[in-house]
């Protein structure tokens, strides 16, 4: 029987006392995680550091990465038994994505893609950003490279 | 700011005149109601983001109470949503529990 592959997306904060290089080799680990289970990873935003609404672990700001990918489901296992052994990951998020959050997905893409092109000019710039697997949703423009 | 509360709520607090705004549907008893209706329907919206904060933000209260439907005007099929996506915001410390003027 063939494996059933799913969307996932995942939501997880690395403590943001660690080095920026530190912070990437986290967020390496659990990217290995999910390819080595074999796993394709769709997308990978960072929002970069950012306040907690509330103390957590005595620390009052991380750093958020959220990962689109899709795997088969036992991939879940692992990447939160991952990150419950991770020191450096605080809280972490794993949903699927569901028919509606994917077509809210593309459609919010979709309307991000399209101001920005018909502000600009041609289809050009439309295409650029056409290929890139899902477009960040509106909310996260802080996107993929945060210094 | 959170939804102003209906009027119905409020009717002891007196309203700042000049405040309410265009409302033209009045009660028996002179009380104003406004219509609410709900956001996600109006948008079209069948999927509510937890990472978008700000958004979610409107339908929690000063406190970091979510706001009840009844005073949203927000549908119950959107209202499940929401409440859903605020908690998981709140468990990514998008948005507190509690907010820290009440602690």
């Amino acid at each position: 029987m063939p494996e059933v592959r799913r969307v996932y997306e995942t939501t997880f904060i690395v403590n943001a006392s660690l080095d920026d290089h530190q912070i990437d080799g986290v967020i390496e680990k659990v990217k290995e995680v999910i390819t080595k289970s074999t796993g394709e990873i769709r997308e990978l935003v960072k929002w970069g550091r950012k306040r907690f609404a509330y103390t957590i672990k005595k620390k009052n700001n991380g750093f958020y990465v959220v990962i689109e990918f899709m795997a088969p489901g036992d991939t879940i296992a692992k990447l939160e038994r991952h990150y419950f052994l991770d020191e450096n990951i605080l809280r972490y998020i794993t949903l699927v994505l569901d028919k509606r959050a994917l077509k809210a997905r593309t459609a919010a893409a979709l309307l991000a893609a399209e101001q920005p092109a018909g502000e600009v000019k041609t289809d050009e710039a439309a295409k650029a950003a056409g290929p890139a697997p899902v477009p960040a949703p509106a909310a996260s423009s802080p996107a993929t490279t945060t210094p | 700011m959170p939804f102003q509360r209906s009027s119905r709520n409020t009717r002891n607090t007196p309203g700042r005149p000049g405040q309410r705004g265009d409302r033209s549907q009045r009660g028996a008893a002179g009380q104003v109601r406004k219509k609410r209706t709900c956001r996600f329907c109006d948008n079209k919206e069948d999927f509510i983001d937890y990472k978008a904060e700000k958004k979610l933000q409107r339908f929690v209260s000063e406190q970091g109470r979510i706001i009840p439907k009844r005073i949203t005007g927000t549908c119950a099929k959107h209202q499940r949503m929401l409440v859903v996506a605020i908690k998981r915001a709140r468990h990514l410390a998008l948005l507190p529990f509690v907010s820290d003027a009440v602690k």
